[in-house]
């Protein structure tokens, strides 16, 4: 029992991160650009939040005021993506480029930056941002201790607690709302699916897409910072394809923040498992084949590609996304 | 105080190479329906998005309430109460009627959403002029007769007085035609004013109060629908100058060349068929011109000759062979050229050389290729040939990059290729859009040429002087039928106006081969 | 000849051709503006080495020929998928396949190297040619099967090198064989280009891959294969009209992207020096294709000098160490990607103040024409 509250507490570990930066890829395709640099995001996102965090960890400060450290930790990195993703956006919307160009920029300058900003600081070949262990939420930070033996419910939150979750949920509550129940959300959908429509009626279409990619810059960062922690061995560089999975991620759930989420954890679930082929014996264990963790670790993306299979043909993006919008087109 | 809530006073508006409105004048009294009837490129669609503030003009004046106003964007128009449904919605599919209905005037508090007062709102105005519509039912999934009552909804939300309406029942069904007049008449009772631009003349006599007249840019007048009359009308719109004749030969036509039978081809807008079991034939040696105003089914006609589109139901013969399932090469291959609508979409690779294009259709035969590898020597001998002899005129030579060339010489390089393709079948639609004067006559007198050498060549044409001046047999289209088949010899440009706005038909409906009771609607739909 | 001359410099190719070169300058600009940054006063030596390492000694310049061969094929890999309107960003998946397969050849079937070449090239076509049958029948957008399958590509041979032992290096179990050792057929010939540049880094595969991109060249401009791929690619309606068959298009152009890419990963791995070790992550050479693919405009020949001078700098980067990460490479060439995004801007600028005159003249001639 413990076992599945194990692997559930993993699962959603690795889904938060790719739920968040999938919803910040909805952000932008919603408003009418394809975002292609959520890995670049996501990098430089988890650089700045870890820089920030092991700089408050070293003054001792950080671990007085552990999750008021890591809010602020999160919200660096939400200013950095949006900044970040500025700079495509300048490329995208006003300069009406390939998306692509602007994406594949971003995406190499990020990790190579990432290294050298590293070494600028923590010196010579210093790769590795450490990140604090205290970020974890334990039981202690509620005021009580752990048990010996933990019940299948504190085993399920309290394995790998970190901000980054319920601010994840909060998010995930957050965009429904904006995106169907707002003012701002209805404009912004319109400049994704129809900018003409939304121009003849006064929706300025390039103010809301610089808006959208702003958003999936601030939740690309966020979800860097995330993607970090879940990782748990500090900052090295990279996200290891997160930011091209959570576009798969997007496409999957359909542009539609709840069936992200369900995506999410679907192939969170398929990333964690093969780490479970002990302790569950309907799991095959492959044991003749060496290397055989290979199998598990290709199971998420061959598990994606059978589903994109089958569901592409029905699969609705907005209808104006990766077209660079000209005013003087009629 | 005037009568006229609003005035367009010496209206000129340009584009480059053309004038679209020349010095015109148009006034809309209150309360009244007011149409706007023309040709194809008369001007009236430019001059009502000048009135919307999508376009502005290079002199002339609006007023509003004899007020002078200058209206730079749809968001003034909408401050002046004037508003817009456009012959192409500007509806976001995926939402819902009532979103489309608020977007950009949302109700709201703080922000959030308040769909219920906006409900409100809407179900009143629905009731109060009579506009059905389901206010939860997504744009996609609901007719195009809703879809323009939203649209009218959308301006009546917005409290607009003035309403421009754009061609509105061209996508219409008949008894859909039918709703929206009585709604028009609704509307105008409440002290509405509107301003439709059309081409239907019987819409117009039965629910204008006035109509103002233009062809090609200019107005002609504006008169009193109750003291004129359907031929007045239809000779103000064509106008009786014909420019130039040209001499043609008296060549008897020969065999049928290609016959079309019982074709039907779905729509892509809307429900309907745009094209409803159609037969006709193409004998050598002469032209055949599909007449009628744009979208009554011509263009899915052709899409479904040359291949591009499937038939839903019908047969294809090309000199005795069955071409229906053929492949666009292979009907290409047994000898149809053709000359699409829009050059640059269909006809060329706008980024390939002149010459590249010119072998666009043939790339693949022996005299330019060998294994595999184009022979550049021949292409480019071949393309030369073609220039010097229909003499497309070009920066470069064969060299040039065909989007810098002049649409009237990107048309002739067109022609040249697809007529010395040397068809059986030249298919040519409105191959003359868009050009100057001489490039027209060139055209014309190309298309002539192969006539009297004995090819049948199909034309496709929006403009009625061309038409006559052309063709040798004229078939009518209307919404998707054949209404008519002349001689331009034995009949008149007002004739024909009146056959291509649906004033008259000479076929009867062939509906399907049902039995009795839906043969009692079609006969009711008929006479109505 | 001036005429000629003159021609040249007024067309689209020279002002793409000067808006590159501005790229390529501002990024080197910017390049070193971070030296400063970092450490001022080493900045300049640190230039020094960037600019001329590669020229320095004959083993550096070497290892620029040796580098640029896998960069040119990934390139081209890139560049011809471009060229008919898509984006191949599964090259290094195609990569690693054909690495794989290419190792198989030479190691365990004992093939020689161009036998082994061929495997590499089958292997890439095999994988390019997924993500091309999944948009064709399928509609599954190519960059995301793409980026789906270089995972698939990585893990899958990860998978498979350790249960074929006998492709492995003696005593350790993630790493392939010395080719020396096993089948020194399947190395790549030197014909003595070793000893003309006096390092044992070099052999062919520059040449080979020049080669390569020449026939590429070829096969676009030269041949109705290439005149149908590129139609397709510049005007999809226009081409269906000319009765051309987009699907077929797409699946071959993405086979023959992947054979490209594959054979790239064969040309790294057959020289001898290379041995191929289980990673976790995705090689970087695979990905740099696509920059050396936007510098060149997708040009096969223009391919051969951007993957050089990618090459180039890289081995410059090189030699800064240890005073700065060569990672500050890969920081200029994403700016110099990025300004290719200004490049219809500044090709459009480079062109009215190169044409100011001609411009005039072409208009008073155009106005004439339509008369």
């Amino acid at each position: 029992m413990i076992v599945f509250a194990d692997i559930m507490s993993a699962a959603i570990l690795f889904a938060i991160p790719l739920l968040i930066v999938a919803l910040g890829g909805m952000f932008s395709e919603r408003s009418g650009t394809i975002n292609i640099a959520l890995e670049g995001i996501m990098i430089i996102g988890a650089l700045f939040s870890c820089l920030y965090l092991d700089s408050v960890a070293k003054s001792g400060w950080g671990e007085k005021h552990a999750q008021l450290a890591m809010l602020l930790a999160i919200l660096v990195a939400g200013a950095a993506g949006i900044i970040y993703a500025l700079l495509l956006a300048i490329a995208s919307v006003s300069l009406k480029a390939d998306q692509t160009i602007g994406g594949t920029a971003l995406n190499m300058f990020a990790p190579a930056f990432a290294i050298v900003l590293s070494w600028a600081v923590q010196g010579q070949g210093q790769t590795t941002i450490n990140i604090p262990t205290w970020i974890r939420i334990t039981q202690e930070t509620f005021g009580f201790h752990a048990s010996a033996h933990p019940g299948f419910f504190e085993a399920l939150v309290f394995k790998s607690l970190y901000l980054t979750t319920p601010i994840a949920l909060i998010i995930l509550g957050l965009t429904v709302f904006l995106i169907y129940k707002t003012k701002f959300g209805l404009r912004l959908r319109s400049c994704g699916e129809h900018p003409q429509a939304a121009d003849s009626v006064g929706i300025n279409v390039y103010k809301f897409r610089y808006i959208g990619v702003g958003i999936s810059g601030m939740l690309g960062g966020i979800g860097g910072l995330a993607f970090t922690t879940a990782a748990g061995s500090g900052f090295q560089a990279t996200v290891a394809g997160y930011g091209f999975f959570a576009l798969a991620v997007m496409i999957f759930g359909n542009w539609k923040p709840m069936r992200i989420f369900g995506a999410a954890l679907f192939f969170a679930l398929f990333k964690v498992i093969g780490a479970y082929t002990g302790s569950l014996a309907f799991l095959p264990d492959f044991s003749g084949i060496k290397s055989a963790d290979n199998i598990y670790q290709m199971l998420p993306y061959v598990v994606t590609m059978i589903v994109l299979i089958f569901t592409s043909g029905k699969s609705r993006a907005p209808k104006a996304e990766g077209i660079p919008y000209d005013k003087g087109t009629r | 105080m005037s009568e006229y809530v609003v005035e367009m006073l010496n209206i000129t508006k340009e584009f480059p190479g053309i004038k679209a409105n020349d010095n015109i004048s148009l006034q809309l009294k209150k309360g009244e329906v007011h149409a706007l009837l023309g040709e194809n490129g008369a001007g009236k669609s430019t001059l009502m998005s000048v009135l919307f503030g999508l376009y502005q003009p290079e002199s002339g004046t609006i007023k509003k309430n004899d007020e002078i106003v200058k209206i730079n964007n749809p968001n003034d128009a909408n401050a002046l109460k004037i508003g817009m449904v456009h012959q192409h919605f500007k509806l976001v599919e995926v939402f819902s009627v009532l979103d489309n209905i608020i977007l950009g005037v949302e109700p709201n508090k703080l922000g959030v959403l308040d769909r219920k007062s906006a409900r409100k709102k809407i179900v009143a105005l629905s009731e109060r002029y009579g506009l059905r519509v389901e206010p939860d039912a997504r744009i996609e999934d609901i007719s195009v007769g809703m879809q323009q009552r939203v649209e009218i909804l959308k301006m009546l939300y917005r409290d607009n007085e003035i309403l421009i309406f754009d061609e509105p029942t061209a996508v219409l069904t008949p008894q859909e035609i039918k709703e929206l007049i009585l709604i028009m008449r609704e509307l105008t009772s409440e002290g509405k004013s509107i301003l439709f631009i059309t081409h239907k003349l019987n819409e117009i006599m039965e629910v204008a109060n006035r109509c103002t007249v233009l062809r090609k840019g200019k107005c002609i007048g504006t008169v009193e629908v109750d003291h004129t009359s359907i031929e007045e009308l239809s000779r103000m719109m064509v106008g009786r100058d014909i420019r130039f004749t040209i001499d043609k030969a008296d060549v008897a036509p020969g065999e049928i060349v290609f016959k079309a039978e019982n074709v039907t081809v779905a729509s892509k807008i809307h429900k309907n068929n745009a094209v409803k079991n159609v037969s006709f034939e193409v004998r050598a040696g002469e032209i055949v011109c599909l007449a009628g105003i744009e979208g009554n089914g011509q263009s899915e006609l052709i899409y479904a000759l040359t291949g591009i589109e499937k038939m839903a139901d019908g047969k294809l013969t090309l000199c005795g062979i069955d071409i229906s399932r053929a492949s666009i090469r292979s009907r290409s291959k047994l000898g149809i050229s053709h000359i699409p609508e829009d050059r640059h979409k269909y006809g060329l690779v706008l980024d390939y050389s002149l010459a590249k294009n010119m072998v666009l259709e043939r790339y693949w035969e022996p005299a330019f290729q060998k294994s595999g590898f184009i022979r550049e020597f021949e292409v480019r001998k071949y393309a030369d040939q073609l220039i010097s002899q229909y003499d497309v005129r070009s920066g470069q030579g064969a060299d040039t990059i065909v989007r810098s060339m002049s649409g009237g010489n990107q048309q002739k390089a067109i022609l040249a290729r697809e007529i010395d393709k040397n068809p059986n079948l030249l298919v040519a639609i409105q191959p003359t859009r868009g050009l100057d004067i001489g490039a027209i006559e060139y055209i014309h007198s190309q298309l002539i040429a192969q006539r009297d050498s004995g090819k049948a060549v199909l034309l496709v044409s929006l403009e009625l002087d061309e038409v006559m001046n052309i063709s040798d047999r004229i078939l009518v289209m209307f919404e998707g039928e054949i209404v008519g088949e002349f001689d331009p010899k034995e009949t008149t440009v007002e004739q024909i106006g009146l056959y291509m706005a649906g004033a008259k038909r000479n076929t009867p409906r062939t509906g399907s081969s049902d039995t009795s009771h839906t043969k009692k609607q079609d006969r009711r739909d008929e006479i109505s | 000849m001036r005429k000629r001359l003159n021609k040249i410099i007024h067309s689209h190719g020279f002002a793409s051709f000067l808006a590159s070169v501005a790229s390529i300058g501002i990024g080197l600009i910017f390049g070193f503006v971070l030296l400063l940054c970092f450490k001022s006063s080493q900045s300049i030596t640190g230039l020094g080495h960037l600019l001329f390492a590669g020229f320095s000694t004959p083993e550096k310049f070497a290892k620029v020929l040796y580098q640029a061969a896998p960069l040119i094929m990934t390139g081209l890999s890139v560049g011809f998928a471009f060229k008919t309107g898509l984006f191949n960003i599964g090259a290094v998946g195609q990569y690693i396949i054909g690495t794989f397969f290419a190792l198989y050849a030479g190691i365990i079937l004992q093939c020689p190297w161009w036998a082994a070449m061929l495997a590499a090239m089958l292997g890439g076509a095999i994988w390019g040619a997924i993500p091309g049958l999944c948009k064709a029948f399928f509609n599954v957008n190519e960059v995301i099967t793409s980026i789906m399958f270089n995972w698939i590509g990585l893990f899958t041979v990860n998978l498979m090198i350790p249960n074929l032992p006998a492709i492995l290096d003696k005593g350790v179990s993630n790493r392939t064989a010395n080719l020396d050792a096993t089948n020194a057929s399947a190395i790549i010939p030197k014909w003595g280009l070793d000893k003309l540049l006096g390092s044992t880094y070099m052999n062919i595969s520059i040449l080979l891959s020049i080669l390569i991109a020449v026939i590429i060249f070829i096969i676009l401009n030269k041949t109705t294969f290439g005149y149908e791929l590129k139609a397709c690619g510049l005007n999809k309606n226009a081409s269906i009209y000319a009765g051309i068959s987009a699907k077929r298009n797409i699946v071959l152009s993405m086979v023959i992207a992947g054979g490209l890419s594959g054979l790239g990963g064969g040309i790294y791995y057959l020289s001898g020096t290379a041995q191929f070790t289980i990673t976790k992550i995705l090689p970087a050479m695979g990905f740099n294709g696509i920059p050396v693919a936007l510098l060149a405009a997708s040009n096969p020949v223009g391919t051969i000098f951007s993957a050089l001078f990618i090459s180039y700098i890289q081995v410059g980067g090189e030699a800064m160490q240890p005073e700065f990460a060569k990672e500050i490479v890969d920081i200029i060439i994403a700016v110099i990607i990025y300004l290719s995004a200004f490049s219809l801007l500044m090709k459009g600028l480079i062109m009215r103040i190169l044409n100011w005159k001609r411009a005039k003249r072409l208009a008073a001639e155009s106005e004439e024409v339509t008369k």
